[in-house]
């Protein structure tokens, strides 16, 4: 295999056809995934402009007017959540890694995840034709009172995020197929790497969550063009909280579960240790899944909630903690007298530990029952989301890249370099992040930290923490890019991994596959 | 006890100077998981450095040990250690949750009305402001509606947080035990105007407070006589049955009432002047003008003479016949039909 990847020149799949459009027409699930990378870096680009004009504001930007500001508020949050947090690790390492993992040639419906590239595509382009037209100050969960009355382009806005729906629809149907009738002979469930479990339990996440979404964003339109409806002037403005929450509580999940996956397959590939019970960790990710769907109460502590349905959130809420707990431990279990290769991609991973964990342990208290009421609607809530997206979701895909960046581009990155960003991102993300709590517990209302001076220092610090967390990034992206044109030749498998996508080339070809691989027993080292 | 010993010595970076017991049990229970939470993160992340130090590998053919199992005292303790924390989290709100769902009985009522760009306190006088009046160690029990959108009222210094719908009444309590300024707002992005929900909230001693609020609600202080009258017609509920363009609902209009004679139920004839005014707010049920039903609430003892002063002056500015009685018998009932405005 190895004299195979010399003599077609390493460029596997990515050479031929080469060009704007064979790219753009695509079917292979590899291209797809790189695409899907592209596209969330630019989204993630805009919304780190939209924040650094909120942290411009708390350290006393002038000229920024509250009008001005909720609309940045607004499409940060946007940007951030429908655009990155949730495509991040689902569509760009669950794309490309899915069927690679599984011995498949592709995805078992290669047309609906060119699809739900393209919708992803139009959904950018409306909701940034929204912004051009006339910036909407809805806040980014859309509450049906403010979308009726909203002046800007909400219906762009809306638009966008259907074709956005359908996309996470598209994609967590193609998961569940692609799992299902796709594995290699000899593969049973339990055979399944575990990032292949946690995208498969994702994809029912996905499919749920997407087809609800576009189904109420398209009934919201509906009520705001014809007046009245379902989410009329006349309903509770609970309704559509209910059901967005109903939807995005699960998001956060299927944003962190394929998470769970990434540093699991890290976690033994680079110790060359089995993963530690492995049915254990698969039970604690379904056990996710289910509270998933449950559990979205929670989100609406403080906002009107019946005290009953309030405690039932909550206690299906907190419940969260024994299967995170459970993971927690499989990963120490897994590390303990393993043989750890060190660089840049552990330092990612802790990273993951750490901040993937503070913001389950902010769970904790915004699902105690009188804790929650009052932090619920506060900043407290917004940092809790903003570990998600920065910490958490953030720092599982940068592992992942720079686990699977040679498997991806048949380049080693510039391990050095790599240091630097993961530790600059690691402390900058804390830095930036660890002063909204603190504001959280002052009462400052949800994603309003810019408006307010809390105690001295505090938007100092997190405006510190932000520039290193910038830089940090920059320092990675710039890693990344540059070995799509320099960077020494990797071997098929650089770290002695188990799993079907070290077997074949690096990058595969277009077919993944020479012969179709037969599974063995996993994890074997 | 020991949590708030705890949220006193911490709370004055983390959380704004609590002012009630609500708020310290808040304090102590977000301590208490607090510790136990950082006390799990340190001990995983920690746990996780130290292992990666320690099993790092040393040469590159090193494998790690081929074990699978997971070790059940461990993993039992561990989990233990998760559902406690849960556990409290959960238990440990529960008493301060259901607390505050119920307001105790007879505490003393504010009305809130919430739109964009303000609100208006109502107090049980009648008495409207934009700031939220309290009294120490008082129980004040806030009932609360929105015209518009959703809003919160937040208070950081209780602790307090409910939401406000429009379509239905939420309620909230609290006992603020120290004077001082403590900041209102609203945690619910609104729209235009959310800024200005920003507001305060002053607790005063007992006994300045049932001063301010006599010296705020004295409603004769800028007024003329007439528009007192119109102010008690709004407040008092008045203009439930009683119109003042003519119409009648469940009791007559009070456009063109006084100076005018009516047919009563009982057969009789009587003038509207200040005796029949005030009969009719004081006892409104002796003589019921012909056409209605003898429903009306009487406001005996909830006015004084003053105020019926007021009320009997401001019925004359509606009146075309300026209080010059004529002897023409009209019902009202009839008359709203040709009503040209």
């Amino acid at each position: 295999m190895s004299d195979r990847a010399t003599s077609t020149a390493a460029a596997g799949y990515l050479g031929e056809p080469s060009g704007v459009g064979a790219w753009f027409t695509s079917l292979d699930h590899k291209r797809i995934g790189m695409m899907f990378l592209g596209w969330t870096m630019g989204a993630l680009l805009l919304g780190m402009i939209f924040t650094t004009i909120t942290v411009a504001k708390s350290v006393g930007a002038r000229g920024l007017d509250p009008g001005f500001m909720y609309r940045v508020l607004t499409y940060q949050r946007v940007f951030l959540v429908f655009l990155f947090l949730v495509p991040a690790l689902p569509s760009v390492l669950g794309y490309f890694l899915l069927p690679l993992q599984l011995g498949a040639r592709n995805m078992m419906l290669p047309v609906l995840a060119r699809c739900s590239l393209r919708f992803y595509v139009v959904g950018l382009v409306l909701i940034l034709v929204s912004v051009a037209v006339g910036p909407v100050a809805t806040g980014w969960t859309l509450d049906s009172d403010l979308f009726l009355r909203d002046t800007g382009a909400v219906s762009l806005l809306g638009a966008g995020l259907f074709f956005l729906a359908v996309g996470w629809f598209l994609t967590g149907l193609n998961f569940l197929v692609t799992v299902h009738h796709g594995r290699a002979p000899g593969m049973g469930f339990f055979d399944m790497p575990i990032l292949a479990w946690s995208l498969y339990l994702s994809g029912y996440l996905l499919a749920a969550s997407g087809i609800i979404f576009a189904i109420i964003i398209l009934y919201l339109m509906a009520s705001r063009a014809f007046g009245g409806g379902m989410f009329g002037a006349d309903a509770d403005p609970l309704l559509w909280k209910n059901y967005f929450w109903f939807v995005m509580r699960p998001a956060a999940f299927f944003a962190l579960i394929p998470g769970v996956g990434v540093i699991s397959e890290i976690v033994t590939g680079l110790a060359r240790k089995p993963l530690a019970g492995y049915k254990t960790l698969v039970g604690a990710m379904i056990a996710l899944t289910g509270l998933a769907f449950v559990s979205w109460g929670v989100n609406l502590a403080g906002q009107g909630l019946d005290p009953g349905l309030t405690l039932v959130f909550s206690a299906y809420s907190l419940l969260v903690a024994v299967p995170a707990a459970l993971i927690a431990y499989i990963w120490l279990a897994t590390l303990y007298k393993g043989a750890l290769a060190l660089g840049a991609t552990v330092v990612f991973v802790w990273g993951f530990f750490f901040q993937a964990g503070i913001a389950v342990l902010m769970g904790l208290f915004l699902a105690s029952p009188a804790l929650g009421a009052y932090l619920g609607t506060t900043m407290f809530a917004s940092t809790q989301l903003d570990y998600l997206i920065w910490g958490g979701v953030m720092s599982a895909l940068f592992a992942g890249l720079h686990f699977w960046w040679p498997k991806m581009t048949g380049r080693h990155l510039n391990d050095e370099v790599a240091r630097i960003g993961a530790v600059l991102y690691v402390v900058g993300v804390n830095l930036a992040l660890v002063p909204g709590i603190i504001l959280g517990t002052r009462g400052v209302p949800q994603d309003m930290g810019a408006f307010v001076n809390g105690p001295a220092g505090v938007n100092e610090t997190s405006a510190l923490g932000w520039l290193v967390l910038y830089s940090g990034i920059g320092v990675i992206a710039s890693n990344l890019i540059s070995t799509l044109w320099e960077g020494e030749g990797a071997p098929a498998n650089p770290w002695g991994a188990t799993t079907l996508e070290w077997g074949t080339d690096s990058p595969p070809e277009a077919e993944n596959f020479v012969e179709t691989p037969h599974a063995g027993e996993i994890y074997r080292y | 006890m020991s949590g708030i010993l705890i949220g006193n010595a911490i709370s004055s970076t983390w959380f704004p100077e609590a002012a009630s017991t609500h708020a310290r049990n808040v304090d102590g229970l977000y301590f208490g998981i607090y510790v136990a939470a950082v006390f799990a993160l340190f001990l995983f992340a920690g746990l996780a450095l130290v292992y990666i130090t320690v099993f790092r590998r040393r040469d590159e053919s090193q494998k790690g040990e081929a074990g699978r199992r997971l070790n059940p005292v461990f993993l039992g303790l561990w989990l233990l250690g998760a559902v406690g924390l849960a556990g409290f989290a959960f238990v440990g709100g529960i008493p301060d949750f259901v607390d505050q769902t119920v307001a105790p009985y007879g505490a003393y009522r504010i009305h809130i009305n919430a739109r964009q760009g303000n609100w208006d306190f109502i107090y049980p006088n009648g008495h409207v402001a934009d700031t939220l009046m309290v009294a120490v160690d008082r129980p004040v029990h806030l009932t609360m509606n929105s015209e518009d959108v959703e809003h919160s009222l937040s208070i950081p210094a209780l602790r307090l947080n409910q939401a406000i719908l429009p379509g239905r009444n939420t309620d909230a309590w609290f006992e603020a035990d120290r004077a001082g300024d403590f900041a209102v707002q609203s945690n619910l992005y609104s729209g235009a105007g959310y800024d200005s929900l920003f507001t305060a909230m002053i607790a005063l001693e007992a006994q300045d407070y049932e001063k301010w609020l006599a010296d705020v609600s004295d409603i004769f202080i800028g007024r003329t006589l007439p528009e007192v009258g119109e102010l008690l017609y709004n407040r008092l509920g008045c203009k439930a049955c009683h119109t003042i363009d003519g119409t009648a609902l469940i009791g007559p209009s009070f456009k063109d009432v006084y100076g005018f004679e009516f047919e009563t139920v009982d057969g009789g004839r009587v003038t509207v002047d200040d005796a029949y005014v005030k009969e009719s707010i004081l006892t409104p049920n002796v003589s019921v003008i012909a056409g209605f039903q003898p429903v009306m609430t009487p406001f005996a003892g909830l006015v004084n003479d003053r105020e019926i002063e007021a009320i009997t002056a401001w019925l004359k500015t509606l009146s075309s016949r300026g209080g010059v009685p004529e002897t023409e018998a009209e019902v009202p009932g009839e008359e709203a039909g040709q009503e040209e405005n």
